[in-house]
């Protein structure tokens, strides 16, 4: 938008529409390029600052071209050489910004005449206020007209100007202002070293000059005091010299004129009134507006004092500014203010005064005011003062302003800053329900003590006044003015009003989630379960707590209940859905996802919704705001996971292309673990859904009448579906397992059984009836491996092997079936030859699988050969009745720890549990373990170890090696399916960052602008990693032994590079069983699975809610100390000396030893661990120097182990 | 805080801006955010009627007035209704200004005039003087209230 500037504006800034200007010399970036020269002949109609002679154009251009900081020196040499003046009076010329510099010099030169006053006026300053800044180098020629100048328009003009030079927002020191672009003028006075004038050398001549004109007490020159003390707030906030000069001025004003001995009251505004009171309101205003706009600093009581002061001064924007640094203050220490404004709460006193002020602003400050101080826990034992600000409030609802209305009902609902705090939510939706509103013309002052905190302003206003209104329960209030609020025209008031509704539902759903604890008294827990809820019931039972009157009892129909109320006020939210601004819709919706509640019908929401969608108007980023709204909402209440996901994919189906994957993943991960054991199958059904649809091919025109829910109708959108099938394959191949709770590990069937039902049919029927959820997400997969593109596909193999190795039989066989068929299906016989030789071509045909599939084959017949060997042997030695030997159930040991690596590669599984041999090699494998000590999680060259994913899980693992029962199974199959951390990509993945963030109620950051959205944003979601290390396989062949890991965030890194310092120890393998047989096309699926599984579990979960999260192990933990440690532990047990003799004397040095930090110690590179003085640590090791220790828990860059200098640690 | 004013013309150059605590960098993107939503819906838009947009927490009030787009952007306290408070002032202090619903060749004629308003108006991201007689005397130096 910068470059926008040119012709209109500089045609109209000409005065003459004739003017034309040649497009081709319009100025593009003229804040980064410096202007050329400017010449003293004109040539009409060029645009500033590129206004070029032709005579000199040439010249010029080789100037630039030659050498741009002499063009830039050049630039500004018009403004100082004093090159003859351009004619200014002839309007009709084009006005350089060099020549209204150059004015405005000579103009200040001769100020005192009319002739040059009128120019100024007129044509100069209007013009030169056009240019998006001001040059530093005209502040001594402002400061001369300030001198001199009586004219008070021309000095009125000044105190902008110098206001504009002195404040400091951009980065090119200069504020912009829009208008025509102008150059970085400190950046030019930079490189014209002899005599550039830059801010810094100004801004103390301009900030002096003002100072003492604000310090100016002369009665005539009180206007310009105020200005001058307007534009000294402006000065940089950053230099505490002037800042402590600008709060002298102002305290020192405040001091003569805030005293309140000669106010009256009662002039808010008015003409009228002596002289004297006048100026001194005019300065009491000034000052305080200064004030507002200085750092507040809470400490400082007179900052308090002189607000409390301002709330009964003359001028409304005083007082506004004072009841917005006291609401600010009162955050921090409401105690302070409540008891500073003492009497003005009471009746008659300031703040009544401010009810009736002429000023919405100052209303609203003062509901945040006296919501913060009526709840204040500080104020504890002074309930009269709560309830006197509860009460203010509460006749802030009243307000004709519906800003001040809503304010004060979000107050009254807990909404007061972005802070989401439940319990305070639950109380505001508790509030707002229960009580009973009697608002008296005049307030009663008097309170009794014993009132609860709950209801202050309801007992507050009950002694009197009950013939002026009838008492009314709040919430009817509420809703009346919301109701009437939908009516009006306004869409601001519109989106106002449906954000209310909004934070009326959280509070509502905060209410539902605490519920009963919170609320002590137990008689209000029915009537949160909504119809029952009448208020005739509610008198009765809460009158304990609340002393009602009696007469309250207009509650006497169903519509008096709250759930009546709620469903008419619904029924005119719903209706506010045809409003024609999407903005408006969209908090319509937010609202009614909130006001939704887990036990009624979602029916009518979804088809709202659903025509909602397929409005092409909505742009992306709204539509993404609703998904995080759903999963604020899924945080709230957890029981709603299925509703939400349906509305979820009601968002995948209609608007592919607008949504964002991430995001929407991360929902149903939430949702999936949320859902509880019953809603698992229904929560990935919600998920597979999206599977049923057909993915388009790339870049073709999708029909959109042949699948009547899919509206892909551009490419883009077709390539987002394809994008979002993907994120769904891949969700489902992960979370299968966990979502059907059938696990290898815990199936029951031997896999014998199962390699006897080798027919197909049989097979999927027995599959299908023994767990459905599985069988129906197999199929799907299946479906997509076949029909889906080249990606789905791709990815749907993955899943599908994934499944395979986790699940037990007869899904694995069946699994395993396809994939077999897959890989020779739609071979072409031509190539069938070739096909042994080279797998690229076997790549290139058929489902063009063959490759990949290939080694995912491999280890699944690695897997049932072995197991075939293993039954044989156990077969023999039945036979023989033989006893197992050492030698054999060690070769056994081996084959069960390699296939567990092998396995490892392509998904996690729970190491202590993973019997690749099938359940009956439990037994040796347990004889084995126990006869040599071996704890069952102590993998050797496990690739989860190596990557630091197991540490998820052997943290907890590791007290209780020898029993590995005693794991919660739940957790273990969460983490198995991956569910374990609730980050899906990790908490720094932009879906995450951007849940958080939402639900923070963060947001300032600028809005992409549409297009950027679904295309250009860098995503460094599994499937795109993954994908592209398929892609990337053939190189990877060379070189992945080497690199491991390549990914940028990877911990693997980190783990290399730790292992390679500590080379020299690096133990080696009990069992030497490394998979170093499986060739390199294995070692690409390392890379390609370490990868994927990196961004997974890296993550810490941020979030609370309930789900098995909770119980998540600290974040992983360097991975080379996971090494150590998984070796250190089992040995510590009793029992350690059977080990060989040769890992004894690898070991026996390693008991473990404690020592303190003794000082703070940075750490200098990745392998060195930061220190605080008096941590304590572990220490490992000793090398050179330096320990390698171990901390109780991660620091703050989450390491937890690595070395640190030796004299920085005392062993104790 | 009223993060943003931002005046533009219907081709969507913008000729008055004035942004308080957005960082340098993503001014560029309210910017051409600003002058979508208003190329998407000014259209056909009568005069001071107001729409509304939002951006997370950030609230969006814009309008147009004659050939000139205004657009407001302000978070917390400055919500939709406070927003349209802020830019009722800022156009009828626009009109009092041009004398009438502005061409842009008059409120460029009347640009430094407007820009004086402004800084009364707003004032370091907060509203500051919304009586428009008020501002009338402040634009031209004199005392808020007169005696």
């Amino acid at each position: 938008m910068a470059d926008s500037s040119g012709k209109t504006l500089m045609d109209l800034i000409t005065s003459d529409p004739s003017s034309t200007i040649p497009s081709s010399a319009a100025p593009t970036t003229a804040s980064s390029t410096a202007p050329p020269p400017q010449t003293t002949s004109s040539s009409v109609g060029a645009p500033v600052p590129m206004v070029v002679d032709k005579k000199t154009k040439k010249g010029t251009l080789m100037q630039i071209q030659s050498d741009t900081i002499s063009a830039a020196k050049a630039a500004l040499n018009p403004v100082r050489a004093n090159i003859m003046p351009q004619k200014q009076k002839q309007k009709k010329r084009p006005v350089s910004y060099a020549q209204l510099a150059r004015s405005i010099h000579e103009l200040a030169a001769s100020s005192d005449q009319k002739s040059s006053q009128k120019q100024l006026i007129h044509h100069v300053f209007p013009k030169l206020a056009v240019y998006n800044s001001v040059d530093p180098s005209l502040a001594p020629s402002l400061l001369m007209l300030d001198q001199q100048c009586e004219d008070r328009t021309v000095l009125r003009y000044v105190y902008y100007y110098l206001a504009r030079i002195l404040s400091d927002t951009g980065s090119q020191g200069l504020s912009p202002g829009g208008g025509i672009p102008t150059p970085n003028w400190d950046a030019l006075a930079d490189i014209d070293a002899v005599g550039g004038v830059t801010r810094a050398d100004v801004v103390p001549r301009i900030v002096d000059r003002l100072t003492s004109e604000a310090l100016n007490a002369d009665v005539e020159f009180h206007p310009r005091r105020l200005q001058a003390l307007k534009a000294l707030t402006y000065a940089p906030s950053s230099s505490s010299e002037i800042l402590s000069k600008v709060y002298e001025i102002v305290f020192g004003i405040l001091d003569k004129v805030a005293d309140p001995e000669k106010r009256k009251k009662g002039i808010f505004g008015a003409k009228g009134g002596d002289k004297e009171s006048i100026i001194r309101s005019n300065l009491q205003y000034a000052a305080l507006s200064a004030l507002r706009r200085l750092p507040l600093d809470p400490g400082n009581p007179a900052f308090l004092h002189r607000a409390v002061q301002g709330v009964s001064f003359a001028d409304s924007v005083a007082v506004r500014h004072s009841l917005e640094i006291l609401s600010e203050l009162a955050t921090s220490d409401p105690y302070a203010v409540a008891m500073a404004l003492g009497k003005a709460v009471q009746p008659g006193g300031a703040l009544h005064d401010v009810l009736h002020l002429h000023d919405v602003l100052a209303r609203v400050a003062l509901a945040r005011l006296c919501h913060t101080i009526s709840r204040a826990r500080s104020l504890d034992d002074r309930p009269d003062i709560r309830s006197q600000f509860g009460s203010v409030l509460y006749q802030l609802l009243l307000d004709p302003s519906e800003r001040v209305c809503f304010e004060a009902i979000l107050c009254v609902l807990g909404k007061l800053d972005n802070a989401e705090r439940t319990e305070e939510r639950a109380a505001g939706w508790y509030r707002l329900t229960r009580e009973i509103l009697k608002l008296p013309e005049a307030p009663s002052v008097k309170e009794t003590k014993s009132e609860s905190k709950d209801a202050p302003a309801s007992k507050n206003s009950k002694d009197k006044s009950s013939k002026t209104r009838r008492p009314q329960p709040l919430i009817k209030l509420v809703m009346r003015r919301l109701e009437s609020s939908f009516r009006s025209f306004s869409r601001p008031v519109l989106h106002a009003a449906a954000r209310v509704v909004h934070e009326m539902g959280k509070s509502r759903a905060a209410a539902f989630a605490v519920g009963l604890q919170d609320i002590d008294e137990g008689v209000h827990i029915n009537s949160f379960s909504e119809s029952s809820d009448s208020y005739d019931q509610d008198q009765d039972e809460t009158s304990e707590g609340l002393r009602r009157v009696s007469s309250v009892a207009n509650g006497t129909s169903g519509k008096d209940t709250i759930a009546g109320l709620l469903a008419s006020l619904m029924e005119v939210v719903r209706t506010t859905v045809a409003c024609e601004c999407v903005y408006v819709r969209a908090m319509v919706i937010k609202a009614l996802i909130w006001m939704q509640s887990p036990n009624e019908s979602f029916g009518e929401l979804e088809s709202i919704i659903g025509s909602e969608l397929s409005d092409p108007s909505w742009p992306a980023t709204l539509l993404n705001d609703i998904l995080l709204t759903l999963h604020a909402r899924f945080k709230a209440t957890p029981g709603m996971a299925v509703t939400l996901l349906e509305i979820a994919r009601i968002f995948a189906t209609k608007v592919p292309g607008k949504i964002d994957a991430d995001v929407l993943q991360l929902l149903w991960k939430t949702c999936l673990v949320g859902a509880g054991p019953d809603g698992k199958h229904t929560a990935l059904e919600a998920v597979t859904i999206v599977l049923d649809l057909p993915p388009p091919q790339p870049g073709s025109m999708y029909e959109p009448t042949s699948i009547d829910t899919v509206s892909a109708s551009d490419p883009k959108s077709a390539l987002a579906l394809q994008r979002l099938v993907q994120a769904a394959v891949w969700f489902l191949g992960e979370n299968a397992n966990y979502a059907a709770s059938e696990y290898a590990w815990e199936s029951a069937t031997p896999p014998g059984t199962a390699l006897m039902m080798l027919d197909a049919d049989k097979m999927v029927a027995a599959a299908s009836s023994r767990n459905p959820t599985l069988a129906g997400a197999l199929t799907r997969l299946q479906r997509c491996a076949f029909s889906g593109s080249w990606e789905v596909r791709i990815i749907a193999a993955q899943a599908l092997t994934t499944m395979a190795i986790r699940s037990g039989e007869p899904y694995r066989l069946q699994i395993y079936e396809f994939l077999h068929t897959l890989e020779k299906g739609g071979l072409q016989s031509q190539l069938a030859d070739m096909h042994v030789s080279n797998g690229e071509d076997q790549g290139a045909s058929g489902t063009g699988l063959g490759s990949l599939i290939s080694p995912m084959l491999k280890v699944l017949d690695e897997m049932y050969g072995a197991q075939d060997e293993l039954i044989k042997e156990m077969r023999n030695h039945d036979n023989a009745k033989k006893e197992w030997t050492d030698e054999e159930l060690k070769k056994l040991y081996e084959t069960h720890e390699r296939l567990l690596d092998l396995v490892s590669l392509f998904c996690y599984v729970p190491r202590a549990k993973y019997l690749p041999l099938g359940p009956t090699s439990a037994k040796l494998i347990d004889i084995y373990r126990t006869r040599h000590n071996i704890s069952a999680t102590a993998g050797l060259s496990d690739p989860a170890v190596a990557t630091g994913i197991s540490d998820l899980l052997y943290e907890t693992a590791k007290p209780t090696p020898a029993e590995p029962d005693t794991l919660d199974d739940d957790l273990v199959n969460a983490w198995a399916a991956n569910l374990g951390d609730d980050g899906l990509l990790g908490n720094n993945a932009p879906a995450m960052s951007r849940v958080n963030e939402f639900l923070f109620g963060a947001g300032t950051d600028a809005p992409d602008v549409e297009d950027e959205n679904t295309t250009s944003r860098p995503s460094m979601s599994y499937d795109d990693l993954w994908a592209k290390s398929l892609l990337e396989t053939t190189e990877m062949e060379e070189d992945a032994r080497s690199s491991g890991s390549s990914s940028p965030d990877s911990i693997g890194s980190v783990e290399t590079s730790i292992s390679s310092h500590f080379g020299g120890m690096n133990y080696p393998s009990l069992f030497s069983s490394k998979p170093s047989t499986y060739g390199s096309s294995l070692s690409a699926e390392r890379a390609g699975g370490s990868r994927f599984s990196i961004p997974s579990f890296g993550g810490n979960s941020h979030d609370g809610f309930n789900s098995p999260i909770r119980e998540e192990p600290p974040p992983y933990s360097s991975p080379s100390h996971q090494r150590y440690e998984s070796f250190v532990n089992p040995l510590a047990g009793p029992g350690s000396q059977s080990f060989g003799s040769q890992d004894d004397e690898q070991f026996s040095s390693k008991n473990p030893q404690y020592g303190t930090a003794l000082y703070d110690f940075t750490a200098g590179g990745d392998d060195e661990l930061n220190l605080t003085a008096g941590e304590e640590v572990e220490i490992e090791d000793e090398v050179d120097g330096w320990f390698y220790v171990k901390k109780k828990r991660p620091g703050r860059d989450g390491k937890m182990a690595g070395l640190v200098p030796v004299l920085y640690v005392s062993q104790s | 805080m009223l993060l943003a004013v931002l005046m533009a013309n219907s081709e969507g150059n913008i000729l008055v801006e004035r942004f308080n605590g957005v960082p340098a960098e993503e001014r560029l993107h309210w910017r051409s955010f600003l002058v979508k939503l208003g190329a998407d819906n000014l259209k056909g838009v009568k005069n001071e009627e107001l729409l509304v947009a939002s951006h997370k927490s950030v609230y969006i009030v814009y309008t147009v007035l004659g050939d000139v787009s205004i657009f407001v952007v302000g978070k917390d306290e400055y919500d939709e209704l406070a927003l349209s408070e802020a830019i009722s002032v800022i156009t009828s202090a626009i009109k009092d200004v041009c004398g009438k619903v502005p061409t842009e060749r008059l409120f460029l004629d009347k640009y430094g005039k407007i820009c004086l308003c402004l800084d009364e108006i707003v004032w370091k991201g907060l509203l500051e003087n919304t009586d428009k007689d008020r501002i009338k005397r402040l634009i031209r130096l004199k005392p808020p209230t007169e005696f």
